[in-house]
């Protein structure tokens, strides 16, 4: 497996990328504008895109470089303009009614990291691995798919719960090339573009949304109960 | 009362120090010569001279950068003779608190200097009397009674400005000692002198996500503990006051004790940040006196570095709402959590 | 031969799709989805019998076909048919003429990824074909633009996604625990990962299992992650609810199966079996308390969905013969009943022009056939008999009476005494008329096309009830005995 076989720099390497991710999630956690949260996707897709090249470079891997590419143009830069499109539309610049705020999203998000961590330990001590790249993409991996979750039940625009969709699939995505680079290409080229098709469709959604129940903000989307 | 803890604590500082470097060892096995002496009392000395000066600079700078004149940075030298040269006015409701509380918190911010990598880079006699914790709990300990000197006269703004200094202190105590826990954690000692050690000889652990998380953390703090942006209160309207709140009632020579302390406070703390955290160079090897004396140059030199980016924070943001307070201590919060968490990964 | 009836039955309605699209005439959509349905259902009906104990792999091991999946097929394929030859009534009463083309190109859309699920050797485009699926019913849920269906579609959409990508971490973690066995890059189809089973690494697959049960499960509609069933099944048109309930659900489920078979074969104990069992028993309750005190019709059947998918899920939580035989043949109850509940209940809709079950009243005397084959399919699907979910949920029963799992047992005939009474309380009222006026419905009259389904639905479902051959019996237990799939 690449990461048993790791230099110290490579290692290094991958543990600054994939805790600048993790940072740049908790930055989304810890922003009201709707616009912070978008380039903080943004550039975290980017830091994604370096981190598989750089798995490309050190385990062979050729195909990782076109799927670091294809992740900095779709995630990075398509993906965040057509959510751009949509805030444009929208009247709303951030969250206007919080659920929670942003600084207990933080701490919650800190004892999600914790949680994460125990668990990585768990799966690492069972294999033996005396791996920290290991129990470190573990980690990046499940805390940010728990900051994802958290994103979603406590922000009630729908442009964040887009956003907190798509860090859940980054941290998979960060996951997957960090612990399973040899995944055949075909799976990844089409989770890549399974995403888009996602947002494209949020983006029609949100549409419909502001024309027929005249906002995106969950909290008024009471009408079925029971 | 025993003897034995003191020299078992000596002793284990004794082991973590010696496995650290040589050159520690070596300082370590003369015990209490003179010249160790008079370095430590340089030290104390030092903290007490300059921490006026770094203030003077920091007020110099943020006035220079919104494009007034500046008061120069002598100034606080000024108003500290200033002060100390005028009548003492005593509130009837006030009690012995209020004599002793000056002269306890100047003592702490004296005390704390010994504790720490000042001037040398190896730990001086008297050093183990405490360690990083040790020392956070002392400088506690000053702005504690601070706040019950703010109580004591039973003065409205006294009461404002204590019970808002002590919201922030709740909000960043815990921070703190978060802080200085992931310290130990990444250098695996007690002692600030081998974090020091740890971070210039070897580069991957300056450059660690556990050590840059923890310069973030503690920078953040930083701001929070010197009443900088965004808590910045120290305005003369009421409504923000929480450190002046806490001293109106002071005058003469005891107002000079108390902000020659938090100017001592504010010295010490960014001594720890760069001797310990991010610019661990600069200090003196061997304890000769010219090195000594270009270890406080490179005091300044480091100081005025750390001064201009508090400088730009400084400008750069506005003032937050009370209640949102909260918003950059979780983020230090989260920083140092992350930290810690970065020094079980490597 | 099975490789052409294959071909066919998944080109079908892509061809449909693509027709639907191009030519936009609403008689000539109509025609075509209907015919594809047909198709379909004409491929899907002979595949169970023609196929021996041996899975069938093929293009390029990408497509899978052994019994479980056939029989899944099978039952998607009904439900296809039907929903088909009611839509064609029902949507007519909607006056949308321009955009019923759409309409009846994403239905042909449902239909083709709903069929294709099931068939995915490789377990990461399984879940491509999981995501798909809820991309397309999304909008189906979507096509009456007021804003409770704008809602639903939200929630659908957000919860759904939301599961699969757990789903996702799930399949990613099987596929790395995978390459400690079999090295860093291979095909991860469902044969491979169970043969590299009882090498793997308990921790790790009790991780990842569970994470593809909660993530499949939010699919499925287990509680407690059913939230978005009753929304979307509720507000979308009569016929996409029959699909939804019919067919999606039990794609999903297969997913679900086909990883408690490689956890089986890893050999993890009770734990996996005992999760599912939880699941299922905290749906039925969710079922059950929310059917005694629902208020509309279509969120009625919706509810009942939740509890019949939690029965399913007991019937593979129990495991063994009895256990996975009865709750496949539940899964072919099931998709009969439910879809013959929808369609009555979206007639009542269009005929009494509310949702409101108090608003519903003396149904058998204005519809009296309509009325008693809405009556009978009540009556089927609280598990009453001689219709077949009696015989299913029976047969899971009996399969639960292990030690370790009789509390489930008790606990599940309670809360089906429970939903029994509610629902039968529901229909009572509706056709018997307590308290309300004695006017005439809004539109007396229901289409033929809305009526045979019915019938057709029906006819089956008492026939599998009093009538169980041996063949069915065999056929299900040795989808029992043989679930990891192709060694």
């Amino acid at each position: 497996m690449l990461i048993q076989h790791l230099g110290p720099i490579a290692s290094s390497l991958f543990s600054l990328l994939a805790i600048a991710s993790l940072l740049l999630s908790f930055v989304m956690l810890g922003s009201r504008w709707l616009k912070n949260y978008l380039y903080a996707f943004a550039t975290e897709s980017w830091v994604i895109a370096a981190l598989s090249a750089t798995i490309g470079y050190y385990g062979n891997y050729p195909e990782l470089y076109l799927i670091a590419i294809l992740t900095l143009l779709f995630r990075g830069l398509l993906l965040p303009y057509l959510i751009w499109r949509i805030i444009r539309r929208l009247e709303v610049d951030r969250e206007i009614h919080e659920i929670l705020q942003p600084s207990s999203s933080l701490v919650i998000g800190a004892l999600f990291v914790m949680f994460a961590l125990a668990v990585s330990y768990r799966v690492a001590t069972a294999y033996h691995l005396e791996l920290t790249v290991a129990v470190l993409a573990l980690t990046v991996m499940l805390s940010m798919k728990l900051i994802g979750f958290l994103m979603l039940a406590v922000r009630h625009e729908a442009i964040s719960q887009i956003l907190g969709l798509l860090v859940l699939e980054n941290g998979i995505f960060l996951g997957s090339q960090i612990l399973v680079p040899g995944m055949p290409l075909l799976i990844e080229l089409v989770i890549l573009f399974d995403l888009l098709i996602i947002v494209a469709c949020f983006g029609v959604l949100v549409g419909y949304l502001l024309t027929h129940v005249g906002t995106t903000s969950t909290l008024d989307l009471k009408r079925l109960v029971g | 009362m025993h003897e034995s803890p003191p020299a078992t604590h000596q002793q284990n500082a004794c082991s973590f120090v010696r496995s650290a470097s040589p050159a520690v060892a070596a300082g370590r096995t003369a015990p209490m010569s003179a010249r160790d002496v008079l370095l430590q009392i340089g030290q104390v000395l030092t903290v007490l001279l300059l921490a006026p000066l770094i203030q003077g600079i920091i007020v110099q700078f943020e006035e220079r950068v919104q494009r007034a004149q500046g008061p120069g940075i002598f100034q606080p030298y000024r108003d500290l003779w200033k002060l100390f040269h005028k009548q003492i006015v005593v509130p009837q409701t006030a009690s012995w608190l209020f004599w002793a509380a000056p002269v306890v918190a100047f003592t702490c911010m004296l005390t704390v200097p010994i504790l720490i990598p000042v001037l040398t880079d190896f730990p001086l006699p008297l050093s183990d009397m405490g360690d990083i914790l040790g020392g956070g709990l002392i400088l506690t300990l000053g702005s504690f009674l601070i706040v019950l000197a703010g109580l004591d006269t039973s003065s409205a703004y006294g009461g404002i400005g204590s019970s808002r200094a002590v919201m922030v202190a709740i909000l960043a105590e815990p921070t703190l000692i978060l802080v200085f826990v992931g310290i130990t954690l990444l250098a695996k000692a007690m002692l600030p002198f081998v974090v020091n050690h740890l971070l210039v000889s070897n580069w991957a652990a300056y450059w660690s996500p556990a050590h840059l998380f923890l310069v973030a953390a503690f920078f953040i703090l930083l701001l929070v503990e010197t009443d900088r942006m965004p808590i910045h209160s120290s305005t003369h309207i009421e409504v923000y006051m929480i450190e002046e709140g806490r001293i109106l009632e002071y005058s003469g020579p005891l107002l000079a004790l108390l902000k020659w302390a938090s100017a001592m406070k504010q010295f010490i703390l960014y001594t720890i940040f760069c001797n310990v955290l991010i610019l661990p160079w600069g200090l003196s090897v061997k304890g000769t006196a010219l090195g000594a004396l270009g270890a406080a140059a490179g005091l300044v030199i480091k100081f005025t570095l750390v001064a201009c980016l508090v400088v730009v924070v400084e400008t750069s943001q506005s003032r937050l709402r009370f209640y949102r307070y909260q918003e950059p201590l979780a983020a230090s919060f989260l920083l140092a959590v992350l930290s810690i968490i970065g020094t079980q990964l490597s | 031969m099975i490789g052409d009836l294959l071909l066919a039955l998944t080109l079908a309605p892509l061809v449909a799709l693509i027709g639907c699209l191009v030519v936009h005439r609403r008689r000539f959509c109509e025609a075509l989805n209907l015919v594809a349905s047909a198709v379909a259902f004409a491929c899907a009906l002979p595949i169970p019998f023609l196929l021996d104990g041996q899975a069938q792999l093929f293009w390029d091991n990408y497509v899978i076909l052994d019994r479980a999946s056939a029989w899944v097929i099978l039952c998607t394929s009904i439900v296809y048919f039907l929903a088909s030859i009611y839509a064609i009534g029902y949507m007519r009463l909607l006056d949308e003429e321009e955009r019923l083309y759409r309409f009846y190109a994403l239905f042909a859309g449902f239909g083709f990824t709903t069929l294709v699920g099931p068939l995915m050797n490789s377990v990461g485009i399984y879940w491509i074909a999981i995501e798909l699926t809820t991309l397309v019913s999304t909008f189906l849920v979507a096509f009456e633009r007021v804003a409770e269906s704008m809602e639903a579609a939200w929630k659908y959409i957000m919860i759904v996604s939301a599961g699969i990508s757990l789903a996702l971490l799930g399949t990613i973690l099987f596929y790395w625990s995978g390459t400690f066995v079999l090295g860093p890059s291979y095909q991860m189809t469902w044969g491979v990962l169970s043969a590299a089973a009882p090498r793997m690494n308990p921790t790790l697959i009790v991780l990842a299992f569970l994470l593809v049960l909660v993530g499949y499960g939010t699919k499925v509609g287990l509680a407690p992650m059913h939230s978005w069933l009753p929304d979307a099944h509720s507000e979308s048109p009569a016929p996409v609810s029959a699909m939804l309930s019919g067919a999606l659900l039990n794609t999903a489920m297969i997913g679900i199966v086909r990883f408690l078979g490689i956890t089986r074969a890893a050999d993890l104990g009770q734990l996996p079996q005992l999760v599912l069992v939880a699941f299922g028993v905290l749906s039925l309750l969710i079922g059950a308390l929310f059917i005694v005190r629902q208020q509309g019709i279509k969120r009625l059947m919706a509810y009942s969905s939740i509890e019949h998918m939690g029965v399913v899920a007991l019937g593979f939580g129990f495991g063994g013969a009895l256990g996975v035989a009865g709750a496949l043949y539940h899964m072919l109850n099931h998709s009969l009943n439910k879809s013959l509940m929808f369609f009555g209940a979206g007639n009542m809709m269009r005929a009494y022009g509310t949702k409101q079950i108090l608003d519903i009243a003396h149904v058998g005397r204005f519809f009296p056939t309509q009325g008693a084959l809405w009556l009978a399919g009540a009556i089927a699907i609280t598990g009453a008999p001689p219709f077949g979910l009696f015989l299913s949920e029976f047969t899971i029963m009996r399969a639960g009476l292990k030690p370790s799992f009789s509390w489930a047992v008790y606990v599940m005939a309670v809360l089906l005494i429970v939903i029994f009474v509610g629902f039968m309380n529901h229909f009572r009222c509706m056709y018997y008329g307590v308290g309300a006026a004695e006017t005439p419905p809004a539109r007396g009259h229901v289409s033929a096309w809305c009526t045979a389904p019915m019938w057709l639905a029906l006819a089956p479902l008492l026939v599998l009830g009093l009538w169980w051959p041996g063949g069915i019996w065999s056929y299900l237990t040795s989808i029992a005995q043989s679930l990891p799939g192709v060694p």
